[in-house]
């Protein structure tokens, strides 16, 4: 009888475990969500956009967000190597620095962008594009939460081809849109 | 009872006129030094929240506070928050880029074939001096400068910081400088122009002891230039063994081969899409 207890504490303290553990993970995953991105190419040009590459560019573009938003949250420069290149990537790791000097970290919670392509080279070696975001930002002093703002931002974007990719060249927040 | 009316409302009052306040101009230029007002007084933080930065530094409240040029470096959005007693304010402003001054500048492909339409693609990307993209239409000068040849411009206005051309390539083959400038700043590429694809291609052949010797004619693009060694020629014979397909490089402006005949056979040259003569041979001859 008591072997039957204790067996039975330990497969409950088991399952506890397990429950504590898939709440973490789906915790962790929901703050690592792939934001939503409209992708607009109608009036782009000189080059037309092939298909694979409106694909390529809605989703690149997601999972660079996906990436600055958590990098920004933890304060971790590397997670900008996958999607962001040059002065995109050379500026936000600046910012990441000085973040982590001054013990500030930035939380996002994206509510999606509507991206539109206005300029893709003749070439096919950069894309210019223009991006209204919806994000509500808090900005923490530690633990403390010094701002918090819901924004309707919007971004002139260049990206250029990698390997396997487009990245991120150049994002920069443009007057326009008002919280 | 006014009394106890009033005393609250003075309070109230005093405490909004004392409670921290933030105002920072609403748009700068890059590079530009700016200050920011405060309310409030006693110890506070401010903090100040850029594309490329996030400081922190302690101020008194009330006191206007500086902020250099080169913490504006970068174009964007920034945030300013003021942190006292009494809570955090914040206030928001955008930094715009400053004058154009420097030229970001893809040109596309970097060996071209000569008398190509369109074949080489230019684009100008518009910065200031801190990388900050110029949004506000420009004028740039493109210009392309063949290897012994004058100067071609065209004039082009940026759209949302970018400027394009497509260049033809010339006739002539070698290196071509493609520029573009805005006010002071310039900049250029180099584009190896190579002679196109193989024109009149011509063959002939002679006896070498069993075989015969077929050679091209020095191997030219249809504007005279030679077409580089080591671009490869084909030369197919078909004779009663079947048919044979050689590929040669070029060497030093023609292409060769021996090749063994048996019977009549009949011998063709190629480049790439382009065919050239055909011969008859005989290895009775």
């Amino acid at each position: 009888m008591n072997a039957a207890l204790r067996y039975s504490l330990l497969a409950i303290t088991f399952a506890v475990l397990i429950c504590a553990a898939v709440v973490l993970r789906l915790g962790a995953s929901a703050a690592a969500e792939v934001p939503h991105v409209e992708f607009n190419a109608d009036n782009v040009g000189p080059r037309e956009i092939e298909d694979l590459t409106s694909q390529s560019i809605p989703r690149d573009y997601g999972f660079a967000w996906q990436t600055m938003e958590q990098a920004l949250d933890e304060n971790r420069g590397g997670l900008l190597d996958g999607y962001f290149t040059g002065s995109a990537k050379q500026d936000l790791k600046a910012r990441i620095t000085s973040q982590v000097k001054s013990d500030l970290h930035a939380h996002y919670r994206d509510r999606g962008h509507k991206l539109e392509a206005i300029f893709y080279a003749p070439a096919g070696d950069a894309m210019q594009l223009r991006d209204h975001a919806q994000v509500d930002v808090q900005v923490l002093d530690g633990s403390k939460v010094i701002y918090e703002e819901p924004l309707n931002m919007e971004y002139m974007v260049v990206m250029t081809p990698g390997a396997d990719r487009w990245l991120v060249r150049q994002i920069q927040a443009v007057p326009g849109d008002k919280p | 009872m006014k009394t106890l009316i009033a005393v609250p409302v003075v309070v109230a009052v005093v405490a909004s006129a004392l409670a921290s306040e933030i105002h920072a101009p609403a748009q700068t230029s890059a590079g530009s030094a700016i200050s920011i007002s405060t309310g409030g007084s006693g110890d506070a933080t401010f903090y100040l929240i850029g594309p490329a930065s996030a400081t922190k530094k302690k101020v008194q409240a009330g006191s206007d506070i500086g902020v250099d040029g080169d913490e504006l470096d970068n174009s964007g959005r920034y945030i300013a928050i003021l942190c006292a007693s009494d809570g955090c304010t914040s206030t928001s402003f955008f930094v715009n880029p400053a004058a154009a001054n420097r030229l970001g500048l893809l040109v596309h492909p970097s060996r071209v074939p000569t008398g190509k339409a369109n074949g080489i693609s230019t684009v100008a990307f518009v910065f200031d001096n801190f990388h900050n993209l110029v949004l506000k239409p420009q004028p740039i000068k493109f210009s392309i400068t063949p290897k012994g040849g004058k100067e071609v411009s065209a004039s082009r206005e940026s759209q949302n910081g970018v400027a394009w051309v497509r260049i033809s390539s010339a006739n002539k083959e070698g290196a071509t400088k493609i520029g573009a400038e805005i006010g002071h700043a310039d900049e250029v590429r180099v584009v190896q122009q190579v002679a196109a694809d193989a024109c009149n291609l011509r063959i002939r052949a002679s006896r070498a002891k069993e075989n015969y010797l077929v050679e091209t004619d020095p191997v030219r693009d249809c504007s005279g230039n030679s077409v580089p060694d080591g671009t490869v020629v084909s030369f197919t014979k078909t004779d009663s063994a079947g048919k044979t397909t050689v590929d040669v490089p070029i060497k030093r402006g023609v292409a060769k081969v021996e090749m063994p005949v048996q019977g009549q056979a009949r011998i063709t040259v190629a480049s790439g899409v382009v065919t050239g003569n055909e011969l008859e041979v005989s290895a009775s001859r």
